[in-house]
C-alpha cells in the first residue's frame, strides 16, 4: 500500500490519499504541483509523511527502495555524452524478467539500441524512458507525462502498454492528455492550486458536470473521446 | 590502434628513465660501481614512477570531479582544491613545519572540498556553473593569501614556496614515491569499488537516487578519497595543473565511450601523459629542467583545443 498523510509544503497543501493494488491518474493544470507530488512520493523530496509498504522511501537505500517505487521524468536527462541506449537500459534492468530486446520490441523502437542516449529525438527518449520503467519493474511506477512528445501512433502503442496489467502494475500516471486518462479508466486524482480537488473513479470525473467544473468549456466529449474544444 | 597505443605507452615508460641530462646505458644499471647505477635507481626510476602515479591520480580525480559536480570544466585545479593544498603547504613552510607538509596539504584540499560542498548543498543540482565560479573565486582567494605569506616570510622561505608552487617531480630515492603509489592504488580501488554508483551518477542524481544509490554518502566518500590522494600528490610535487582537466576529456573523445568504462584507461594514460611531459621537460637541453606544468600546458592545450574543434564538426 502507498500512503501519504497530511503532506504540506510551499506548493502542496494537506495532501492525503491511499493506493492499494490500483492504478491512478493525476490530473491538474500546469504548475498545480503534480510533479512535486510525484517527487515527494518517491523520496526525491524527502518527507516523513509518505509510506510505501510501511516504509518511508526517503529513509531507505539500495534494493529496499528501488524495488518499491520508480519515477519516470517527462524528459530523459543523461549527463554522460557517450552512454549508449543499451548501457542505459542495462542499469535499469532490476526486477523484470524481460530482456532488453524484448522490451524495445514492445515499445516498437528496436532500432535505437545502439544509438547514444544524447542523439535520440524527444519521442525516442520518451520511449526509452518507458522501456526503462518496464525493465526496472518496481512495485509502484510514477510516469510524469509519458506521452507528451509522441506522435499519435506511438501514443496509441504506449496506451496499450500502460493499460496492460501484466507489463507493469500499480502505475501512477501524470498527464495532460485527457483522452488517454479517460480511456485508461483508472481512478482520478485532480490537483488544483496544490490541493486535492477530486479523488474518485474515472466515471465520476468524466461526467459532463465535472468536465464543465474542472475544465469549463475547453474540452468536450465527442464520439466517446475527450477532445480539446478549439 | 588500441594495441599500438598501449605498446607506445609502455615504450615511453621503459625508455623514460634512460634519458636526461646524463644519458645512461642499459648495460651499466646493474653495475653498482658505476654512476649510472646511482642515477638510474635513486633518481630516474623513482621519478618516472612518481610521474606515472601523480598523473594517474590527477586524471582519475578529474573524472570523479566531472562526474560529481556535473560539469566538464571541473577538476581538482579549477575548483581550487589543489590551490588549497598549495596554500596550506606554504603555511607549513612558513611555520617551520616542513616535515608535516603532506598533512597540511591534505588539510588544505579537504577544507576546500568541505567549503565547496557546503556551498553546493545550497544550490539546485542544475546550478553547477555557480559552483565552478565559487571554485574560481576560492582559487583567487588562495593566491591572494599566498601573496600575504610571501610578504611575511623570509627570503629562504619565499624561495621554498616559489619553487614549490612551480610544481616539480625532483625527488631523490623512493621514500616519497611509495606514498604516492599507495595514494594511487587507494584512489583506483575506491573509484573501482564505486563504479556502479558512478555509472548511475553519470545519468543524473535523481536517477541514481531512484535506483537505490545513497547519493550524498557516495559523493562524500569519493570526494574525501580524492582530496586525500590529491593532497598527497600536491604535498610532494606541488601543483601540476591541466592533467586532471584534459586527460578524461581526451580519452572520452577518442574512445567515444561512456566514462564509467574508462576508469582504467584514464588512470593509465593520465600516468603516461605526465611521464611523457616529464621526459620532454628533462630533455630540452636547458641547463635546468623546466617546470613540468609548463610542458603539460604546452602539450595539452593545443591538443585539447584540436579535439574540441574536431568534435564540434
Amino acid at each position: 500500500m502507498l500512503k501519504i498523510n497530511n503532506y504540506d509544503s510551499l506548493i502542496l497543501r494537506n495532501i492525503s490519499f491511499e493506493l492499494q493494488n490500483k492504478n491512478l491518474i493525476i490530473l491538474g493544470s500546469n504548475g498545480a504541483g503534480k510533479t512535486t507530488l510525484a517527487k515527494v512520493l518517491c523520496g526525491i523530496i524527502p518527507s516523513l509523511n509518505v509510506f510505501i509498504e510501511e516504509k518511508n522511501p526517503s529513509g531507505i537505500y539500495g534494493d529496499e527502495r528501488a524495488k518499491l517505487i520508480n519515477y519516470i521524468p517527462p524528459k530523459l536527462e543523461v549527463y554522460d555524452d557517450f552512454m549508449s541506449v543499451e548501457e542505459f537500459l542495462e542499469i535499469n534492468k532490476l526486477y523484470s524478467y524481460k530482456s532488453i530486446d524484448e522490451v524495445l520490441r514492445l515499445v516498437n523502437c528496436e532500432y535505437i539500441k545502439n544509438k547514444k542516449c544524447k542523439n535520440l529525438s524527444s519521442g525516442e527518449s520518451q520511449l526509452l524512458l518507458l522501456s526503462s520503467a518496464i525493465l526496472h519493474n518496481a512495485k509502484y511506477t510514477i510516469f510524469d507525462e509519458p506521452t507528451s512528445n509522441l506522435d499519435p501512433q506511438k501514443i496509441k502503442n504506449s496506451f496499450h502498454i500502460l493499460q496492460d496489467e501484466d507489463i507493469l502494475q500499480n502505475k501512477i500516471i501524470i498527464t495532460h492528455n485527457l483522452n488517454l486518462a479517460y480511456k485508461l479508466g483508472f481512478d482520478i486524482l485532480f490537483i488544483k492550486d496544490g490541493r486535492i480537488a477530486f479523488n474518485d473513479s474515472s466515471e465520476q470525473f468524466f461526467s459532463d458536470a465535472n468536465l464543465q467544473l474542472f475544465f469549463s468549456d475547453s474540452v468536450k466529449k465527442h464520439d466517446d473521446n475527450i477532445v480539446v474544444n478549439l | 590502434m588500441r594495441y599500438f597505443l598501449v605498446f607506445l605507452s609502455l615504450l615511453i615508460l621503459l625508455i623514460s628513465p634512460f634519458f636526461g641530462q646524463i644519458d645512461i646505458s642499459f648495460a651499466n644499471i646493474f653495475d653498482t660501481t658505476k654512476m649510472d647505477y646511482q642515477i638510474f635507481w635513486d633518481i630516474r626510476l623513482p621519478r618516472t614512477i612518481l610521474a606515472f602515479f601523480v598523473g594517474a591520480i590527477l586524471a582519475l580525480s578529474g573524472l570523479v570531479f566531472q562526474t560529481i559536480f556535473r560539469n566538464p570544466m571541473s577538476s581538482p585545479f579549477t575548483l581550487g582544491v589543489a590551490s588549497g593544498a598549495t596554500l596550506f603547504t606554504a603555511i607549513a613552510i612558513v611555520l617551520g613545519l616542513s616535515s608535516f607538509v603532506s598533512f597540511f596539504a591534505f588539510l588544505g584540499s579537504l577544507a576546500t572540498i568541505v567549503i565547496l560542498f557546503i556551498i553546493a548543498s545550497r544550490f539546485h543540482s542544475s546550478e553547477t556553473s555557480s559552483l565552478l565560479l565559487v571554485g574560481i573565486a576560492l582559487s583567487f582567494f588562495y593566491s591572494a593569501s599566498l601573496m600575504v605569506l610571501f610578504f611575511i616570510s623570509n627570503l629562504q622561505e619565499s624561495y621554498e614556496i616559489v619553487r614549490f608552487t612551480m610544481g616539480s617531480l625532483d625527488i631523490v630515492g623512493f621514500k616519497d614515491t611509495y606514498l604516492v603509489i599507495l595514494a594511487g592504488i587507494f584512489i583506483l580501488f575506491m573509484v573501482k569499488y564505486y563504479q556502479n554508483s558512478i555509472k548511475l551518477l553519470l545519468v543524473s542524481y535523481q536517477f541514481a537516487h531512484l535506483k537505490g544509490c545513497n547519493v550524498k554518502q557516495t559523493n562524500y566518500i569519493l570526494l574525501i578519497s580524492v582530496s586525500i590522494a590529491v593532497g598527497i600528490c600536491v604535498s610532494i610535487t606541488g601543483p601540476i595543473g591541466f592533467v586532471g582537466l584534459i586527460v578524461p576529456h581526451i580519452i572520452k573523445t577518442i574512445t567515444q565511450k561512456s566514462a564509467h568504462t574508462l576508469i582504467l584507461p584514464i588512470f593509465f594514460y593520465g600516468g603516461i601523459f605526465l611521464v611523457l611531459c616529464d621526459l620532454i621537460a628533462r630533455n630540452l637541453g636547458t641547463t635546468s629542467d623546466i617546470p613540468i606544468g609548463v610542458v603539460t600546458s604546452f602539450l595539452g592545450a593545443p591538443f585539447f583545443i584540436y579535439l574540441i574543434i574536431k568534435r564540434k564538426k
